[in-house]
């Protein structure tokens, strides 16, 4: 697996920045803003990263981690959003899985 | 329908604007507008910093986590909080964030009338907000208003939970025991 640089420092000073002024902002915030936050977040890192990864990582990156709509919040329907939510999770898992070779690993 | 009421009620929050620029005499027609927003007791304790530069704009996006469109201009809405206290209120005073939605919307139907887009944000760090702006000490920023060209595809909005109608949002009268 080849190791490279797939976030530049400004990008990464970008996310870093989201991911601290929302830790204050969600201070005051609806809870249900926390999980949306979250997945802002690996959303913009993913199209930071998306033309510097692997055509699998990428495919990850631009399908299952998309499903979940930008604005999309618990309270509505709180049943489906857990289940899209464990949707993007299991697909987390599996390209994990993928990516990492386990699947390909004896024990 | 007068112009007035369907510019209310064709107005819509834009979170995704194309990269076209606004001119400088639409940022100051919103900016004139927003000069004539009704203020509480007419005190004026609201201050707006109208921004372009592109730059700056990155990084009021980068400490603004509900953020989720890229404006060509912000103007951030905010209180003048040495002057609000020179006027003896108490800083959480709601007549200081009254003002600002009031400021607001007038700018929204001001941009909305220009055929801009536009959109609200509060979710952001005010100190974050502050040091990139150089803010002085006793100047918060409160709002943003976002501005630029409504994108053609816009994300789906916040979900409504249960129909709104205008006479689900009244009660007329008293409230009976």
């Amino acid at each position: 697996m080849a190791e490279k640089m797939v976030l530049s420092e400004d990008e990464a000073l970008e996310l870093v920045a989201f991911l601290v002024t929302a830790a204050r902002t969600q201070v005051d915030e609806a809870a249900e803003y926390g999980p949306l936050r979250l997945l802002t977040a690996a959303g913009r890192l993913a199209e930071l990263i998306a033309e510097r990864v692997s055509p699998e990582t990428r495919a990850f990156l631009m399908g299952p981690l998309k499903q979940i709509p930008d604005l999309a919040v618990r309270t509505t329907d709180p049943a489906s959003y857990v289940a899209a939510l464990d949707a993007v999770c299991r697909a987390v898992g599996e390209h994990l899985v993928a990516h990492f070779g386990l699947d390909r690993t004896s024990s | 329908m007068n112009s007035v009421l369907e510019a209310i009620r064709t107005r819509r929050i834009a979170r995704a604007l194309t990269g076209e620029p606004i001119t400088r005499s639409e940022l100051e027609e919103v900016l004139k507008a927003a000069r004539w927003a009704p203020s509480a007791g007419n005190r004026r304790l609201h201050r707006f910093i109208a921004i372009q530069d592109p730059l700056t704009l990155k990084l009021l996006r980068m400490v603004t986590p509900g953020m989720f469109q890229r404006p060509v201009a912000i103007v951030v809405i905010c209180v003048d909080r040495a002057k609000a206290e020179s006027f003896g209120m108490r800083l959480t005073a709601k007549g200081l964030f009254i003002d600002v939605g009031t400021a607001a919307q007038t700018m929204l139907l001001a941009a909305h009338s220009l055929g801009l887009g536009a959109g609200v944000v509060t979710s952001f760090s005010q100190a974050a907000v502050s040091a990139i702006l150089n803010a002085p000490e006793g100047l918060s920023p409160e709002m943003f208003v976002c501005l630029g060209h409504a994108a053609p595809t816009q994300p789906a909005g916040m979900p409504t939970r249960g129909r709104v109608t205008w006479q689900s949002l009244t009660q007329w009268e008293r409230f009976t025991p």
